[in-house]
């Protein structure tokens, strides 16, 4: 559905992203673990910054014309290996699957970007067994890839579709507050888990919007 | 034809490294879950925290509708619900391991896992949805962590019998009245309870970390070395001191006598040797002691004296040429000295009396002026009423007082100033109303009460320092009576410097006026005005 004058993400927009990532993960380190004592086991802000320095890292030392595809699996992979906590493996599930969707292509445009975004939800959801409303990172994924997969069928242009997807985002990050948690740590809190956001669920939404580039 | 061979080769190479990589994505995600697991299982809590958190995770885990978790405790086979999903009727109890089993088998729908066949018993029952039955792949991570479970359920049970030990114990500690206190090798202190903080007057906070010899400053009060600190004998030889007393400042910097055991705990782990010390504060039994020692001392003193005259007055009286003059002095004075006796043992009489609960004061009308006129004539036969001058109103209203008791308090309180004056001194008595009180003073020309003893005169036994340096024999009794008996009536007794300056005692005190109820109350031949004497 892309137009001619949509500027489409190549891999050198990606290791910007990634960049992008990191600095958003650094600048609220502090805010992720101070959620993350409430409700986990206080490490969420230590582990992504942990995280996407060593994902940068990696896809630096990548060719010059590797291909988005297998810069999204390395950061994947990187994620897996060198977080401790749980939200390694589901990021990097997460980067793994759209890796896949992206396949060879060397530029991304607003369709293959859907079909990516949608599988990196169906695998974090895979991985976690979970689903919305039980006060995760997907609470805030699954209704923002909705909303960009809806705009970008309607034939939105990507920017639109990620506006729409931010805004749906952020409003799935302020769902998690009122939830009693079903995953995670958390768990162990029962009902006293509601009345906080959801530490992965504000992660994930800073990292759609360092993607998207705001 | 090689086309197509090579068409389906690759086909058959895609296929296989697709199964390759759902196989490793199945492996991920159990591998996945298990870690998941393993994070709740290590996280902790009480038990029922536990089972509840992990009871939500092996639920999703298979796909399961609802499910629940019994508990068996050690040393009893009887299993106990620590957990559901949902707010379902089942049994809160099972006898044992085989009848909660039973009762899975037999409940539609329900998959009964034992968990941990040794202590604690764990059963896990889930509840298939309609449409589809447990998720094989959950019940084999679960069946997985099985071990692991059991150990945390152990551990956690473990957590929560020591916690409850340790808030039991804590509240022992908390809740003694008598200071304890820890130290650790170093004498610093580690450990100081809220009786503790009471009586040194210092906070936990700030006592923490010091040494025992600054908190209790048990150095500059009884002035020990430090090889003499019972803490640093406990700590290097290890043999507990049973009983030990010792004085240490207590709260306004003043010394408080204590008693105290020292014991030695031995280091473990990582924590080295401490020290532990139960203080009592003795102060206030001690000061009892000492006032019944000197009680002791003083009513024997004051007894032998006149006995041994009385002895003495005998022997002379045996005497075979003594003159019936001389019989009849002697004489006199055996009745002077065993009224001496009887006074003492009146007055000690008096201190038991006072010390009954409660103490009860018969009230009648009565009027100041005959309590004067009783006490002169005491003085008559004493010879002393010329000392004794009353510039006390004629005309007061009557007292409700116990006539008596207060007498004697008059009586003492002339006694006294006379004992201590000069020989032919006068002793003024004063009185004026101060609203529903008269207030009397009694002032002397003696050697008057230093200042800093004027409120001790008035405890038991107390004799303040120019009095025991003087010859005048006395028990330390007779202001202490007086106050007593004052404040019975509801009044006030002190000591006080003579107003007008010149040195001497004035004692002042109050006494009730007699209720007037109503004014017809006081007419002539009524009962109550027709007792009270004038004079």
């Amino acid at each position: 559905m892309q137009t001619v004058t949509e500027p489409t993400t190549d891999a050198a927009a990606l290791r910007a992203a990634i960049t992008r990532c990191r600095i958003a993960v650094e600048r609220h380190r502090c805010e992720l673990t101070r959620l993350d004592e409430v409700l986990g086991d206080g490490d969420h802000g230590d582990n992504l910054v942990i995280g996407f320095r060593a994902a940068e890292l990696h896809v630096g030392e990548l060719p010059g014309d590797t291909r988005p595809g297998e810069l999204l699996r390395t950061v994947g992979h990187r994620l897996v290996a060198a977080v401790g906590g749980a939200s390694g493996p589901l990021y990097g599930t997460a980067f793994i699957e759209a890796g896949f969707a992206a396949g060879g292509a060397t530029t991304i445009d607003g369709a293959t970007s859907a079909a990516m975004l949608s599988a990196a939800a169906a695998g974090l959801a895979r991985r976690g067994r979970c689903s919305v409303g039980d006060k995760t990172i997907l609470d805030t994924l699954e209704p923002a890839m909705r909303a960009y997969v809806d705009a970008i069928d309607r034939g939105s242009s990507v920017g639109a579709a990620a506006r729409a997807m931010l805004t749906a985002a952020a409003a799935g990050m302020r769902s998690t507050r009122p939830l009693v948690a079903r995953r995670g740590l958390a768990l162990r809190l029962g009902a006293r888990s509601a009345g906080h956001l959801d530490p992965g669920a504000v992660s994930c939404f800073l990292l759609l919007r360092a993607i998207v580039g705001q | 034809m090689i086309e197509v061979d090579l068409r389906a080769q690759i086909a058959a190479l895609e296929r296989e490294s697709r199964q390759a990589f759902d196989e490793a994505q199945r492996e991920a995600d159990a591998l996945f879950a298990q870690y998941q697991l393993s994070q709740l299982i290590a996280s902790g809590g009480s038990p029922a925290e536990l089972g509840a958190a992990v009871l939500v995770e092996l639920t999703r885990l298979a796909a399961a509708a609802r499910g629940a978790l019994w508990l068996g405790a050690p040393d009893e086979p009887e299993l106990r619900l620590i957990a559901t999903t949902a707010s379902i009727v089942i049994p809160t109890r099972h006898a044992d391991l085989a009848a909660g089993r039973a009762w899975c088998a037999e409940t539609p729908d329900c998959t009964g896992l034992v968990l941990g066949e040794e202590p604690p018993v764990t059963l896990l029952a889930l509840w298939s949805t309609p449409d589809a039955p447990l998720d094989g792949e959950g019940l084999r991570i679960a069946q997985l962590s099985r071990h692991e479970l059991v150990v945390a359920f152990r551990g956690a049970r473990l957590r929560e019998t020591l916690d409850r030990e340790r808030t039991e114990l804590s509240e022992i500690v908390e809740g003694a009245t008598d200071l304890i206190m820890q130290v650790d090798a170093d004498l610093r202190v580690v450990r100081l309870n809220a009786a503790g903080e009471r009586l040194l007057d210092r906070s936990r906070a700030d006592a923490l970390g010091r040494t025992c010899a600054e908190v209790l400053s048990c150095r500059e009060v009884v002035g020990h070395a430090e090889d003499a600190c019972p803490f640093a004998a406990v700590i290097a030889d290890g043999q507990p001191i049973s009983y030990r007393e010792t004085s240490i400042r207590g709260a306004g910097g003043l010394p408080v006598r204590v008693a105290g055991s020292y014991t030695r705990a031995a280091a473990e782990g990582s924590r080295g040797v401490r020290a532990t010390s139960i203080l009592r504060d003795i102060s206030a039994q001690r000061a009892l002691e000492e006032l019944r020692e000197g009680f002791v001392v003083t009513v024997s003193h004051e007894l032998r004296t006149p006995l041994a005259l009385v002895r003495g007055y005998a022997e002379t009286l045996l005497h075979p040429k003594l003159s019936p003059p001389d019989q009849l002095r002697t004489i006199e004075r055996i009745l002077a000295v065993s009224e001496r006796l009887t006074n003492l043992v009146n007055q000690i009489l008096d201190v038991a009396y006072l010390n009954a609960d409660p103490l009860v004061v018969e009230r009648a009308p009565t009027s100041f002026g005959s309590l004067v006129a009783q006490l002169r004539g005491y003085l008559v036969l004493a010879g002393m009423d010329h000392r004794l001058i009353n510039e006390a109103p004629a005309d007061l209203p009557p007292l409700g007082v116990d006539a008596g008791r207060i007498g004697r308090v008059l009586e003492n309180l002339v006694d006294n100033a006379l004992k201590y004056a000069p020989p032919d001194s006068s002793v003024v008595i004063r009185a004026e109303s101060v609203g529903d009180w008269l207030a009397v003073h009694v002032d002397d020309d003696g050697i008057g009460i230093p200042e800093s003893e004027r409120a001790l005169v008035l405890e038991p036994f107390h004799r303040a320092w120019n009095v025991r340096e003087s010859a005048t024999p006395g028990t330390g009794l007779g202001l202490y009576i007086c106050r007593r008996l004052i404040e019975a009536h509801g009044g006030q007794l002190r000591v006080e410097a003579r107003p007008d300056g010149k040195p001497g005692t004035r004692v002042t005190f109050t006494l009730p006026f007699l209720r007037q109820r109503g004014t017809g109350a006081s007419k002539a031949g009524e009962p109550l005005t027709g007792t009270i004497a004038h004079g």
